[in-house]
C-alpha cells in the first residue's frame, strides 16, 4: 500500500483510440512509466476491453466512429459501480460545450493533443491516489456498516439477557403495573420486583448515568443482589447497603445509579421507603390525598459504605392505597414544542384523575397525550403498586426449587446475638436458611419466615427496647415509635436475643419448636389474653399473626422466653394451603 | 468557549464557569478545565451562573472533579444555580458532598 | 495564411526517444492512416457529406498534432470547422492543400527516418 500511496504502483489502463499511431505514442509513454496497457480501437470495444480486464483507469478518445467516447464512458461507469475508476478522455476538443459533454458523461478529466509526458503522469498519479482514496474510504465504510450490524445484533442479545435478568421477579404480579419502555435497559433503566419469604414485596427502580452498553452493565450486579438478598428475607436496608458497596466498587468515580427500593409488607400494611436521586414518588391514598416521598440520599455508588445512610422512612398505608415511582425520563418527556413534561405534569394528571382511572392510567395517559404518542421511543420508566389486604402476594414458596437430596431430620441449633449486632445484622436470612434445608419446611418457607420474624421484632422492639406497641395506633405515635426505635438501638449494651430451633421427626411429619429468649425486662403475660383478630390499630398484629401461623404461643420466666410449635405433614408438604397444626389460642405454664 | 477558567490572584482558587447546557458534550472541556491546572491549586469554584441545564451527566462530572480534587478531603464550592440546576442538585442531595451556594 | 512549421522538429525528438525502437512503425503507421484519411476526407467531399468530414478531420488534426505536423494539424482544424458548419463550398482548395501539406510532411518524415 506504500507505494500505492505514493502514486508508483503499476497500473492496469485502458486507452482507446480509433488513431492507430496517437495509440502507439500514449502505450509507449504509458509503458515507460511502468503500467499495463490494454488497448481499443473504438468505444464498443472499449466497453468489452473494460469488462475483461477491469482496468483501474481509462483513457478514452472523445470522437470515434461507431461507439463514440460518450457513450462508452457511460457504459463503462454503468459498469464500475461504486468502484472508482478514473475516466479521462483524450481529446483535441477546443470548444468548451464539447469538453462539458465529456464530463457530463462520466468522464473526470482531459488529456489534449498533442501529449504531454509530463502532464500524463501528474494526471495518472494524482488519480490513482484519489481511486485509492477512495477504495480507502470504501473500506472503511463497509467495516463501519458490519460493525454497525454486529453491534445492533450484539445488543439484541443483550437486550434478550438483561430482559430475562431484570424480569425474572414478580412484576407481573397484580398488584404491580408498570412502562418500561424497550431499550430503556440500553439507557440505564432498571426495574426489579421480588417477593419477600414473608409474603411482602421489594421493587427497585433505577436510572444509571449515561447511556448504552456502560449504564446497562450496571443492571447485572444490582439485578443479582437484589433478586438474591430479597427472596432470602434481607431487609431492603441491607440489599441497599450491598448494592451501594458494589456499585462503588465497580462503577467509575463518574458513575451512580439513582434509585428508589420500596419495601411493601402487606400483612402490617405498612411500606419501607428508600429513595436516593430519583424524582418524588407518591403515595396516593384511597381518597385521592397524595403524599410526596422526595429523594432524601445521594444515589446509589457514590458513597463508601461507612457514609452510605441506608435508613428507610416508614410509611403507613391502607388497602387500596398506590405507590408510584418514576425515573428522570417522565419529568423529561418532551411535547412537540419542547417543553418538558416535569412534576408539575404529574401533579396535573394525579389531580385530574378521573373515576375509575387508576393513577398509573393518569399519568401514562396525560404523558402520551403531551408527548404526542411517541411514548415508546422515550427513556422513561414508571412503576406503581397497589396495596391490598394481608397475603396479597402468594406462592412465592412454589418457585422455590425443591432440592432432590434429603434433608437432616432430627436437628437442634442456637443462634444468639448481642449488642451493637442487633441493630446492625438481622439473623433471619441465616435462621430461614438453616430451616430451609427441611424438605418438608421448604414449601413453608413464608410462614416460617414469618414467625422468626414476628418473634425476632417483639423480641427486639417490645422485649430489649421497650417500646410500647399501643403508640402505633395513632399516625404520629407511628412515627415517634420508630424515630424511638432508631434511637434506643444505638445505645443498646449487654443485651441478647437467642434463637433455639429444634427439629424432628413424627409419624404424621415433621416438628420445628422455636424458642426466642431475650434479656429484656419481659412483660406480664398473663394479661396477654388471646388478641382479637379485629385488633386495635396495629398493637399487636404480630402476635395475631403468629397464632394464625402455628397456633400455641408459650411464654416463660418473665415473659421473656417464647415458644412456638409448628408441626408439618407429609401429606401436605407439597401443598401450597395452610398447614394443619394446632387451633389457635394461648397457652400458660 | 462554554467552559471558561480563572485563577484567584493569589493561584490558589480556580474557578470553572460553564455556559449553556452542561452535559456530555462539555464532558472534555470541563476535565481539561482542573486537569490542566497546576499543584498549587487548592480548591475549585464551580460557577453555573450561566449555566442553563445540568444534566446526570454533568453530576457525574461534578464527581470526577471531587475525585481528583481529594476526594472527601476536595474543597469545592458551587455557585449561583437557578432554580432548575438547584433543583436536579437538591435532587440527587449533592449538598452533602459540595458546599452549594 | 499558416506560419506554422511544416514538422516540430523537437516534437520528434522526444517522440524518437519516447517510441525507441517503434519509432519507424509510428512513423509508417501514421503515414498510411494519413494517406487513408485524405481519401476519406476525399469521398466525403464528393458524396457532400459534411459530418463525415468533420469527424475524419478531427481524428486527423489530433494524429498531425501527436506527430509533430502543426501545419497539417491547423489545416485540419479549418477542414472540421467548415465541416461542422456545412461550408463545403470552400473544401476543395483546403483538401489540395491539405494533400501539398501531407506530401511535404512525408519528405520531412522521411529524411527524419533516414538520418
Amino acid at each position: 500500500m506504500e507505494d500505492a500511496q505514493s502514486g508508483n504502483q503499476p497500473l492496469r489502463i485502458l486507452i482507446a483510440d480509433d488513431s492507430d499511431s496517437d495509440r502507439l505514442i500514449l502505450q509507449a509513454m504509458l509503458r515507460r512509466l511502468g503500467h499495463e496497457v490494454v488497448e481499443a480501437a473504438n468505444g464498443g470495444e472499449a466497453v468489452e476491453r473494460f469488462r475483461h480486464a477491469s482496468p483501474q483507469i481509462v483513457l478514452l478518445d472523445a470522437v470515434m466512429p461507431g461507439m463514440d467516447g460518450m457513450e462508452a464512458a457511460r457504459q463503462i461507469k454503468a459498469l464500475a459501480g461504486e468502484r472508482l475508476v478514473p475516466l479521462i478522455f483524450l481529446t483535441s476538443l477546443s470548444d468548451a460545450d464539447a469538453l462539458a459533454r465529456c464530463l457530463e458523461a462520466g468522464g473526470d478529466d482531459f488529456l489534449t493533443k498533442p501529449y504531454n509526458r509530463v502532464i500524463i503522469e501528474a494526471k495518472i498519479n494524482a488519480f490513482n491516489r484519489m481511486r485509492l482514496m477512495h477504495e480507502t474510504l470504501s473500506h472503511q465504510r463497509d467495516l463501519i456498516h458490519e460493525q454497525h450490524r454486529k453491534l445492533t445484533e450484539e445488543q439484541e442479545v443483550a437486550k434478550r439477557v438483561f430482559e430475562n435478568v431484570a424480569h425474572t421477579g414478580c412484576l407481573d404480579a397484580g398488584s404491580i403495573r408498570y412502562h418500561a419502555s424497550p431499550m430503556s435497559i440500553f439507557n440505564g433503566d432498571i426495574l426489579f420486583a421480588c417477593p419477600r419469604p414473608d409474603g411482602g414485596i421489594q421493587i427497585l427502580i433505577g436510572d444509571f448515568t449515561g447511556h448504552g452498553l456502560p449504564a446497562a452493565i450496571g443492571a447485572m450486579p444490582v439485578a443479582e443482589i437484589f433478586y438474591g438478598m430479597t427472596s432470602k428475607g434481607f431487609s431492603a436496608s441491607d440489599v441497599l447497603r450491598e448494592i451501594n458497596q458494589k456499585l462503588k466498587r465497580i462503577l467509575p468515580a463518574g458513575m451512580f445509579c439513582c434509585a428508589a427500593l420500596i419495601q411493601a409488607d402487606f400483612a402490617l400494611n405498612q411500606v419501607q421507603v428508600w429513595n436516593g436521586g430519583l424524582p418524588d414518588g407518591w403515595i396516593i391514598r384511597g381518597d385521592g390525598e397524595r403524599l410526596a416521598m422526595p429523594s432524601a440520599h445521594l444515589p446509589l455508588g457514590v458513597l463508601d459504605s461507612h457514609r452510605f445512610d441506608a435508613a428507610m422512612a416508614i410509611l403507613q398505608t391502607s388497602p387500596g392505597d398506590t405507590l408510584m415511582f418514576m425515573t428522570d425520563g417522565v419529568l423529561e418527556a418532551a411535547s412537540a414544542d419542547g417543553d418538558m413534561f416535569g412534576d408539575a405534569g404529574v401533579s396535573a394528571a394525579l389531580q385530574g384523575r378521573r373515576d375509575g382511572q387508576t393513577p398509573f392510567e393518569a399519568v401514562i395517559d396525560r404523558l402520551c397525550e403531551f408527548s404526542g404518542g411517541r411514548l415508546e421511543q422515550d427513556d422513561l420508566t414508571l412503576v406503581t403498586l397497589q396495596m391490598a389486604e394481608g397475603g396479597a402476594l402468594e406462592g412465592l414458596s412454589d418457585r422455590l426449587q425443591l432440592s432432590a437430596l434429603e434433608g437432616p431430620a432430627e436437628w437442634r441449633c442456637t443462634y444468639e446475638i448481642r449488642d451493637r449486632t442487633l441493630g446492625q445484622f438481622s439473623p433471619l436470612p441465616l435462621l430461614l436458611h438453616i430451616c430451609m434445608e427441611v424438605p418438608g419446611l421448604r414449601r413453608r418457607s413464608g410462614e416460617i419466615y414469618t414467625l422468626l420474624s414476628e418473634l425476632y421484632t417483639n423480641a427486639l422492639e417490645h422485649g430489649i427496647l421497650g417500646l410500647p406497641s399501643e403508640w402505633k395506633a395513632t399516625a404520629e405515635g407511628f412515627g415517634r415509635y420508630y424515630e424511638e426505635r432508631e434511637r434506643r438501638l444505638n445505645d443498646i449494651s449487654e443485651h441478647y436475643i437467642r434463637f433455639s430451633l429444634t427439629h424432628t421427626m413424627t409419624d404424621y411429619g415433621g416438628r420445628l419448636v422455636v424458642v426466642c429468649e431475650d434479656s429484656g425486662h419481659g412483660f406480664d403475660y398473663h394479661q396477654h389474653r388471646q388478641p382479637s383478630g379485629s385488633g386495635h390499630g396495629y398493637a399487636g398484629r404480630g402476635l395475631m399473626l403468629l397464632h394464625r401461623l402455628a397456633g400455641p404461643l408459650t411464654f416463660r420466666e418473665r415473659g421473656n422466653h417464647v415458644e412456638i410449635v409448628y408441626d408439618w405433614h407429609f401429606s401436605e408438604a407439597g401443598k401450597t394451603d395452610d398447614a394443619a397444626v394446632h387451633k389457635p389460642g394461648v397457652s400458660h405454664e | 468557549m462554554p467552559i471558561q477558567t480563572r485563577r484567584s490572584e493569589d493561584g490558589r482558587t480556580l474557578t470553572i464557569k460553564i455556559e449553556g447546557r452542561f452535559d456530555f458534550s462539555t464532558h472534555q472541556a470541563f476535565r481539561d478545565a482542573y486537569e490542566h491546572g497546576d499543584q498549587e491549586v487548592k480548591g475549585y469554584v464551580v460557577d453555573l451562573s450561566d449555566t442553563t441545564y445540568l444534566d446526570s451527566s454533568a453530576l457525574g462530572m461534578l464527581l470526577l472533579l471531587r475525585d481528583y480534587a481529594g476526594g472527601d478531603n476536595a474543597s469545592i464550592l458551587i455557585e449561583n444555580c437557578n432554580s432548575d440546576v438547584r433543583r436536579i442538585l437538591a435532587i440527587s442531595n449533592f449538598e452533602q458532598l459540595f458546599a452549594i451556594r | 495564411m499558416n506560419d506554422r512549421p511544416h514538422l516540430d522538429e523537437e516534437a520528434l525528438a522526444e517522440l524518437q526517444d519516447v517510441m525507441d525502437e517503434e519509432f519507424d512503425v509510428l512513423i509508417h503507421t501514421y503515414l498510411s492512416d494519413s494517406a487513408e484519411r485524405i481519401s476519406s476526407l476525399r469521398s466525403a467531399l464528393d458524396e457532400g457529406d459534411a459530418d463525415a468530414l468533420s469527424r475524419t478531420a478531427h481524428s486527423f488534426k489530433g494524429s498531425c498534432l501527436n506527430i509533430g505536423a502543426p501545419r497539417l494539424g491547423a489545416l485540419c482544424m479549418e477542414v472540421e470547422e467548415a465541416g461542422r458548419a456545412s461550408r463545403l463550398s470552400a473544401l476543395e482548395p483546403l483538401l489540395a492543400s491539405i494533400e501539398s501539406e501531407f506530401r511535404q510532411v512525408r519528405q520531412g518524415l522521411e529524411r527524419f527516418l533516414a538520418d
